[in-house]
């Protein structure tokens, strides 16, 4: 086991799978020569190669263009987006195409990409640059969506991707980027442990009990998975034992394991980074009330960001997305305290 | 040159004084940083210095209190207080306090200031550029004698949007000043690495626009030809697209650290540049040349910036942070 912070992770898979399978290639900006916006992929220009690592201009229709067409012609293209939120410049070649091919072709092409990059609210970065989409992409067919919350999770996960025949959308939680092992660990004893076998993935659709309790099911992904650990641990101390189940994927989604939990808890909160109306966690409670309706003891709570573009200013925007206080007081609403 | 019209001096002075203004204000951001969260500031950090001459000259060819606009991008600061905008706002706004441009929900890339004509400062790599071709339309529509100026980067050019905007531009016969800051690199990336054809001002030339290459280190020459251009635009409606060749002082933002800048540009390059391209060193010169700016006054100027670049610090410092009822307003008009 390696004690590993997120970056790392990230790194750690696309060099394997790199190693691994020379149809791989890295396409974005800033990828080589600079190192990588945010360092996961330092050192890949040197040792892979320009055809490999490639540096491309700002544009995004391009570098998604380039992935989906060299993917359906037999490689295995990772894109990189600097950040999520420019991936919208790019959309169309996402939604009318990436996610088309498949089907509209009647399954004579396959479309085996990654479209991966940091997601999500990070520190006073303001309203173009702290979305968290997902919503988006988990819409819609032909497309996974992947949200890792963990270290190992980050590294099994987006191995997975690479060998998925599928374009496969891998948002990275920005917060959770250069989180120290020492930090995740003592939110959980062993959250940044990551096995060192090569051959170590994480199947998508397979949600993962992080933590368990009998009085509430806290369900989140992402960087809220990491928000709910914390309210678990505040919980314990008054006394209420918070069950958490990270999502891992949303599309495919798993919500056998969330439903096994709340059969066991009778109560659940569902917690979302960013916009409620229509979003993820509106979907999970409704797979709740349909399929484990009676088993429970109180009204599904969700948590979620306040529906707003990300304001700036440090004060706003610490109140703007879910703090483990806001789920532990939707916690306690459904045990009635 | 036969018959070059005389300069206005005077007016030239207060450009110097402008672009001192914002190299203060930049520079007294830059050192702050340090202390970036005592102030407020946080997230990314672009600041301006080096391409001052290309901000103040263009818009001070504007006539914003007749109804003349401009939008920009992120690297927005020079900006605002190239039009007039209040240093102490802009400042409030970068610090994310409540007396902010923006009330502080934007911060340093998005500046704005509606009284002023400027739409404000757009994160999003070429997502500006779209948006001016309604504001030119805009004008067009009321039979506006108005300009509009678009600011950008080299970047921008790689966007898809871009090429979309120029053509339709030029279609419809919008008046919008298409200003490419041309400081070499996007980020990281140098224009070698990321344009096909170097020659930026020719990668317009399959719209059929009327297009212009700048020396963007020099105010007079700034000045002077947009100044002409604004005016011919303003008797007859049409886009142009303008090259101003700059340089960016500082890392593309706060996180493009020495180290990170080292992987595309030396220090000897960037001391060259400071050295030999300065549009403030060279406005100077010739200033003093031509009898118009002494050694007092410099000094005189020079205090007069950094104070009052210290009284915007001290204006934000006082500030109070927005209140947190402000987060749910102002999402719809
Ligand atoms: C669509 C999009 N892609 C990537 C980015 C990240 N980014 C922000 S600024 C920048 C460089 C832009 O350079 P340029 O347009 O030359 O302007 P300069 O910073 O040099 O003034 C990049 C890559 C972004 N903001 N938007
Ligand atoms: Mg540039």
């Amino acid at each position: 086991m390696a004690r590993l912070r997120y970056a790392d992770a990230i790194t750690s898979a696309l060099r394997e799978e790199m190693l691994a399978d020379d149809r791989v290639f890295i396409a974005g900006e800033e990828v080589g020569q600079y190192l990588g916006t945010l360092g996961v992929t330092s050192g890949f220009l040197k040792e892979f190669g320009p055809m490999r690592v490639v540096d491309t201009p700002i544009s995004e229709v391009g570098i998604l263009g380039l992935g989906i067409g060299s993917a359906m012609a037999g490689l295995r293209p990772v894109c990189e987006m600097m950040r999520m939120d420019f991936a919208m410049v790019a959309y169309d070649q996402v939604i009318n195409h990436a996610a088309k091919i498949r089907y509209m072709f009647g399954g004579q092409f396959k479309v085996p990409m990654v479209i991966r990059g940091p997601s999500g609210v990070g520190r006073q970065l303001s309203a173009q640059h702290s979305q968290s989409l997902e919503v988006l992409f988990a819409h819609v067919p032909g497309l996974k969506v992947v949200m890792p919350a963990t270290p190992a999770d980050m590294k099994g996960l987006l191995k997975t991707a690479m060998r998925d025949d599928n374009p496969v959308i891998v948002m990275e939680a920005l917060r959770l980027y250069f989180e120290k092992p020492d930090v995740l660990d003592a939110i959980l004893p062993g959250l940044s442990e990551v096995p060192d076998d090569p051959d170590f993935t994480v199947p998508f659709g397979k949600a993962n009990v992080l933590r368990a309790g009998t009085d509430v099911t806290l369900i989140g992904y992402s960087t809220m998975t990491i928000q709910c650990l914390k309210a678990a641990n505040i919980l314990a101390q008054e006394g209420i034992s918070a069950e958490v189940v990270d999502l891992r994927t949303l599309l495919p989604l798993d919500m056998a394991t969330p439903i096994a939990s709340i059969k066991k808890t009778h109560r659940a909160v569902v917690v979302q980074e960013q916009w409620g109306l229509y979003g993820c966690a509106a979907e999970i409670s409704a797979q709740i009330a349909e399929r484990a309706f009676y088993d429970l003891d109180a009204p599904v709570q969700r948590v979620t960001g306040a529906f707003v573009p990300m304001p700036f200013a440090r004060n706003l925007e610490n109140i703007s997305f879910p703090s483990e206080h806001d789920i532990v007081i939707a916690a306690k609403r459904t045990l009635g305290r | 040159m036969a018959k070059k019209p005389t300069l206005d001096l005077t007016k030239y002075v207060r450009f110097y004084e402008q672009m001192v203004y914002i190299r203060e204000f930049e520079e007294l951001i830059g050192k702050e940083w340090n202390n970036a969260a005592a102030h407020g500031m946080g997230g990314y950090m672009h600041l301006y210095s080096g391409e001052e001459a290309i901000a103040v000259g263009l818009i001070g060819g504007m006539d914003l209190a007749a109804g003349d606009c401009f939008i920009g991008h992120y690297r927005d600061h020079g900006y605002a207080l190239a039009a007039g905008s209040d240093p102490g706002e802009v400042m409030a706004e970068i610090c994310g306090k409540a007396t902010g441009c923006s009330k502080g929900k934007g911060g340093s890339m998005h500046i704005c200031d509606a009284a002023r004509g400027f739409y404000g400062g757009y994160g999003i790599v070429g997502g500006n550029v779209p948006i001016a071709l309604g504001l030119g339309w805009a004008l067009k529509y009321r039979n506006q004698k108005n300009v509009c100026a678009c600011f950008f980067g080299d970047g921008s050019m790689n966007q898809g949007a871009f090429h979309e905007t120029l053509n339709m531009a030029q279609l419809y016969k919008v008046p919008v000043i298409f200003a490419l800051e041309n400081n070499g690199y996007a980020m990281g990336t140098s224009i070698e690495r990321s344009h096909a054809n170097q020659n930026l001002r020719s990668r317009v030339d399959s719209f059929a626009m009327r297009s212009v290459t700048i020396n963007g280190q020099d105010i007079f020459e700034v000045h002077e030809q947009m100044a002409q251009i604004i005016q011919e635009m303003k008797e007859d409606p049409h886009p142009v697209f303008v090259e101003f060749k700059t340089y960016r002082y500082h890392g593309h933002g706060a996180a493009d650290t020495p180290v990170t800048q080292s992987t595309y540009r030396t220090r000897d390059e960037v001391a060259r540049a400071k050295d030999q391209l300065d549009p403030i060193k060279f406005a100077q010169e010739k200033l003093l040349e031509l009898g118009v700016l002494t050694d007092e006054l410099i000094a005189d100027m020079q205090a007069r910036a950094y104070a009052s670049a210290e009284a915007a610090m001290k204006f934000s410092d006082d500030s109070p942070y927005p209140d947190p009822s402000e987060l749910i307003k102002d999402v719809y008009a």
